[in-house]
């Protein structure tokens, strides 16, 4: 598993992440597309294309780091339910010192994967 | 509030912690009447699933009575009783739409780490470790509900709390077993293991036409 975790450790150049969105195309492109889109398309190659069986649109982005994924999902999500999960600020018990060194990179973790 | 921490390996202790509060606009909070520990908060417990910090709220089948709704919940009302699915669904991705509420694209923010192991992240569940969402979980006085109008559901009057809350998780686990063994009339069905998912795997089974002996 080691091996399989460090080879996915970099975005390769030619690697797309796609997500397929319950959108039509048509929302997705032209002057009305959503800003957090026209953001990626800044940075990243991003594609919008009709999905296959009736299920919307596929979003792909080329080359995307964790933090691109992150934005990715968050569109989504924005988009299929109106609104994006906030996790922070619910009830914890004491968390311990351990617990706050390693928060950052545990996070990154579960949040974005191992990279 | 009081609420039941994991606090390391085999270790869990009741804490005082901050009340939830609304965190998203389609939240509702809910005052817990019934939380029942389940045979997968062993895994948690012994550290089986590795994605657990200490001070992490467990939990994931409960009964309770609405005391707030965010702006956006439009069906569920303040006072309401109900019991709430373990597992979190959006309701409008794909695969909620396909009932496939486990599989819900929308409700788990930390995707990241079950990609890499499985290939593909489950949805979020309360209670169930960071790997699956890190929602604080039941074993406390009040716990937030994401997307309330969707995993809410209003328990009718003459359900008790220790019969409703077994609606969250045991009976759906329990119905999926006699499903997928494909229970039929006249089937004679042995169930191992006898805790709350066995003991509804049982009953879903007489409901699919298995004799009572
Ligand atoms: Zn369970
Ligand atoms: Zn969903």
């Amino acid at each position: 598993m080691a091996a399989r975790l460090m080879r996915a450790a970099r975005p390769a150049r030619t690697t797309w992440f796609a997500v397929t969105v319950q959108a039509d195309p048509s929302e997705l492109s032209g002057p009305s597309r959503p800003d957090a889109l026209a953001r990626l398309a800044e940075r990243h190659e991003v594609r919008v294309i009709r999905a296959p069986g009736g299920r919307g649109s596929e979003i792909a982005v080329r080359a995307a780091d964790g933090r691109t994924r992150e934005e990715v999902r968050a569109l989504k999500q924005l988009l299929e339910t109106g609104e994006v999960l906030v996790v922070e600020g619910q009830p914890e018990g004491r968390r311990t010192a351990l617990g706050g060194v390693a928060r950052p990179m545990f996070r990154q973790l579960t949040r974005r994967g191992p990279r | 509030m009081r609420a039941l921490c994991w606090t390391g390996v085999n270790e869990v202790s009741v804490e005082d912690v901050p009340e939830p509060r609304l965190l998203n606009r389609q939240d509702a909070l809910v005052e817990v009447t019934a939380s029942s520990v389940c045979g997968s908060d062993l895994h948690l417990l012994d550290g089986y699933v590795p994605a657990m910090l200490a001070g992490d709220v467990l939990g994931h089948e409960f009964v309770g009575e609405v005391v707030e709704v965010g702006p956006d919940v439009r069906e569920r009302r303040v006072g309401e009783r109900v019991t709430v699915c373990s597992i979190i669904g959006c309701g409008r991705c794909h695969y909620c739409r396909q009932g496939l509420w486990s599989l819900c694209d929308n409700t788990n923010p930390n995707p990241g780490f079950q990609e890499k192991l499985n290939g593909h992240a489950s949805a979020g569940i309360f209670g169930y470790s960071h790997a699956m969402g890190g929602f604080a979980g039941s074993h406390a006085e009040y716990i937030r509900i994401p997307y309330a109008d969707f995993n809410a559901f209003p328990v009718p009057e003459n359900v008790p709390d220790a019969g409703a809350v077994f609606a969250s998780d045991a009976v759906p686990t329990g119905w999926i077993g006699a499903d997928l063994g494909q229970v039929g009339p006249g089937d004679v069905v042995a169930v191992w293991g006898c805790g709350g998912v066995g003991q509804m795997a049982a009953l879903a089974s007489l409901r699919m036409g298995a004799p009572a002996r």
